[in-house]
């Protein structure tokens, strides 16, 4: 940012492998799964898009297109100047449906609805024909920094025309393509785990997850506010703890912050016990001292599960509570909550830094 | 804010040349790609038609210097070759390459080996070469893989807008040095050809078996090609310290969408004509000040009106030459719009307009037509349009220097 406009968060819709669809509610009711694989906890349908819409719609657009009909009506936004959306692997499962025809029947009769679904931008374009936004429309595929990429175009259109106001969105699903991939590759867990014990397997791998989140983020702030999204920075491949920490201070300096001042950092540990290597260093130097929380035992592992963090740290400066699910130190006496900071990692490749601050 | 952005090189391979001089030479001497699919297995290779490129991925993996089992996909092949004479023609140090950022931009990813290998990669007792495969149903795979070989290491983003893709990694790129976020940042589309895409295109019922007629009333569909295409921006502060030279400046862009149906454009041309005009009022020009237009052009029946509307509606009277260039390579999708912006780049450089070829008969919904013989003029500005599916369209304007 140019260090005049700021950047609030106006609106939220989240659907997750947690009852999150209710804004009113905070990690009331704790979903627990007795495999590796997360998945979403869905309101009806019927209740946020046209029954004719939803029959052609397969899941993952129905649960993005919720969760962005949530976010606007939270944000009390009919048509936002723009939809920019973020994903890993898109809509694996409709890929795999055309893949699948196609090979069965030799490249004939094929479904034109599968290809059409398949597209990354399916739910950017989905959403601007549903209520006519005929403004900006963008769409990153970024693996892990996907979501960052998308927070990053807003935030710099909005320090152009701070009054405009953009629907950011994420949106990736447990498909069984992607899980079949990432066994091969050793990215999950060969062990079966609870996902309320994630960090105790210390053990290679993951657990797959999913979801989608939308933001509404603007110049100017409303009565439906949850929290500033004061800066991000993307680290590309740090190759040791030095790396990541040096990139750390520098950005905690370029925004003016001090480690003390941080009330909460926000963990995206993985529970990979190799790929959170320099989370782990992190957490036993720079925020020694700082009270930490994590979510991915909740919400599982996806290109963009940092949505659900960024919901998280929205989620704690609004409602100014911690849920004891997400604590994983001793917090701070005062109760203040004013900055969160969040750090996340993706294969211990894609790193990133993202600071929100209270209104 | 003020900060202006320059182009200082460019890479592209295309099924009518495999580095920028080929594809020039091409242009002037109206060389197509188009023609029977000779790499790319399936079962439409004599029969839909396509702007294939003539080397096998052995042959692309000698010219990158990539070794075999590597896991370079053939959209990371090309991207790569097109990369690499990016940077060769900016000049870029390793420093300078280490701090850039890489957006690029995809439809399919790595879909191409993905489909080829699907049952054995899904089959976790199977082992084998194949396994270098892994991935490539991700799209951002490949962009990481180019930066990896390259050596870039700020910034990295892939974006997928379908046919509009590459053009809004410009676009966006120009927003990471305006806001100072970069210097510079390398930005384009790579696209292979795959059955994923052959079929999907099939299926929606709008490929031309025949050599595509973009704005003809005879259209009948687009021809599929593939290539890939990098342009590298660079901000004015950098260029000025160095004393460069820049070959163009990226004076404007604009993106809008269209919102009327999911793989269609509005028979008004809303999204055409709004993101042409959102990049003309950031060039802060008038329409009067367009030179030519390389038109997203498709020689589909929906998309020509659409764009042919919208520019009408736009320019009014003052309808500056317009030509696609789709005849030629194809419809490359994701690489599409830096493709022609590449194109529209070696137009500013040499003063010359591109032929529409296969143009012959007057569209009755439009009053204007396109440049069907090259054309030496004096060029200043020139606007670059992409439109894809979900209704995204974008539009880019260059002017010399």
């Amino acid at each position: 940012m140019d260090g005049k406009t700021q950047c609030y968060i106006n609106g939220i819709g989240i659907i997750a492998p947690q009852k999150t669809f209710e804004n009113d509610q905070f990690l009331t009711e704790i979903s627990t799964f007795n495999q590796n694989v997360l998945t979403c906890i869905t309101p009806d349908f019927k209740a946020y898009i046209n029954p004719v819409q939803l029959r052609r719609l397969g899941r993952m657009l129905r649960i993005g297109m919720t969760a962005a009909t949530i976010c606007l009506r939270d944000a009390k936004v009919q048509v936002p100047d723009g939809i920019i959306t973020a994903t890993g692997y898109g809509f694996l499962e409709e890929t795999e449906k055309f893949l699948t025809e196609l090979l069965e029947r030799q490249e004939t009769q094929l479904t034109p609805t599968y290809f059409m679904q398949s597209t990354y931008n399916a739910l950017a374009g989905l959403v601007a024909l549903s209520i006519k936004c005929t403004g900006y429309n963008n769409t990153y595929v970024s693996k892990g920094f996907a979501f960052e990429n998308a927070l990053q175009d807003a935030m710099m259109q909005l320090a152009e025309k701070n009054s405009s106001n953009l629907l950011v969105g994420a949106y990736d699903e447990a498909a069984n393509v992607q899980y079949a991939i990432n066994m091969r590759e050793h990215h999950y867990k060969s062990d079966h785990i609870k996902n309320s014990s994630l960090f105790e397997s210390k053990t290679g791998g993951t657990i797959q997850g999913e979801g989608s989140a939308f933001f509404n983020v603007s110049g100017i702030s409303s009565d439906s506010t949850w929290c500033v999204l004061k800066d991000l920075q993307l680290v590309y491949t740090p190759e040791t703890e030095d790396e990541l920490s040096s990139a750390l201070t520098s950005f905690l300096n370029t925004n003016a912050i001090s480690v003390d001042e941080i009330d909460v950092w926000i963990n995206g540990a993985s529970g990979d016990v190799k790929n959170d290597r320099l989370l782990t260093s992190l957490e036993n130097s720079i925020f020694k001292k700082t009270p930490q929380v994590r979510f991915k035992h909740l919400c599982g592992e996806f290109c963009t599960a940092i949505s659900f963090g960024v919901w998280l740290g929205a989620s704690i400066l609004k409602k100014q509570f911690i849920p004891e699910i997400v604590k994983f130190s001793s917090m701070k006496s005062s109760g203040k909550l004013d900055i969160i900071f969040i750090v996340n990692q993706y294969l211990d490749r894609n790193y990133s830094f993202l600071v929100l601050k209270k209104l | 804010m003020s900060q202006r952005v320059f182009i200082t090189g460019f890479g592209i391979i295309t099924s009518i040349g495999k580095n920028a001089e080929e594809n020039f030479q091409s242009l002037v001497h109206r060389r197509c790609g188009f023609g029977e699919l000779n790499i790319l297995h399936t079962i439409h290779q004599k029969t839909l038609l396509c702007c294939e490129i003539k080397l096998h991925d052995q042959q692309l993996r000698d010219a990158t210097g990539i070794k075999a089992g590597k896991g370079f996909t053939r959209t990371a092949l090309l991207g790569l070759i097109a990369l690499q004479e990016a940077i060769y023609s900016a000049g870029l140090s390793r420093s300078e390459i280490h701090d850039s950022g890489l957006l690029s931009a995809t439809t399919t990813g790595g879909i191409r080996e993905f489909e080829k290998f699907f049952y054995r990669l899904l089959d976790l007792q199977q082992q084998g070469d194949f396994v270098q495969f892994a991935d490539t149903a991700n799209p951002g795979e490949h962009c990481e893989r180019m930066a990896d070989h390259v050596g870039i290491k700020k910034y990295i983003a892939t974006l997928s807008t379908a046919c509009s893709s590459s053009a809004n990694a410009i676009m966006q790129g120009a927003q990471l040095i305006k806001n100072k976020k970069l210097d510079r940042v390398i930005c384009g589309g790579t696209e292979a050809l795959s059955k994923f895409t052959v079929n999907g295109f099939n299926s929606l019922m709008i490929i031309d078996p025949e050599h595509c007629r973009p704005f003809d009333s005879s259209r009948k569909g687009l021809n599929l090609g593939e290539g890939a295409a990098y342009l590298v921006l660079e901000s004015e502060a950098v260029v000025n310290q160095k004393g460069k030279k820049p070959i163009a400046e990226l004076k404007g862009y604009g993106n809008a969408n269209d919102a009327f149906h999911q793989t269609a454009s509005s028979p008004e041309g809303i999204g055409a004509f709004n993101a042409m005009k959102l990049a003309l009022s950031r060039a802060e020009i008038s329409p009067t000040a367009v030179d030519y237009i390389n038109a997203h052009g498709t020689a589909t029946e929906n998309n020509d009106l659409s764009e042919g509307i919208g520019i009408q509606k736009l320019f009014d009277e003052n309808v500056p030459y317009f030509s696609s260039t789709k005849p030629f390579t194809g419809h490359t999708l994701a690489a599409a719009g830096s493709i022609e912006a590449v194109y529209c780049l070696m137009a500013l450089q040499h003063q010359v307009i591109w032929p529409n070829l296969n143009f012959a008969n007057q569209m009755s919904e439009l009053s204007i037509s396109p440049v069907t013989a090259l054309k030496h003029v004096a060029l200043k500005n020139v606007l670059s349009n992409s439109f894809g599916f979900g209704g995204n369209t974008s539009s880019l304007l260059m002017g010399s220097v």
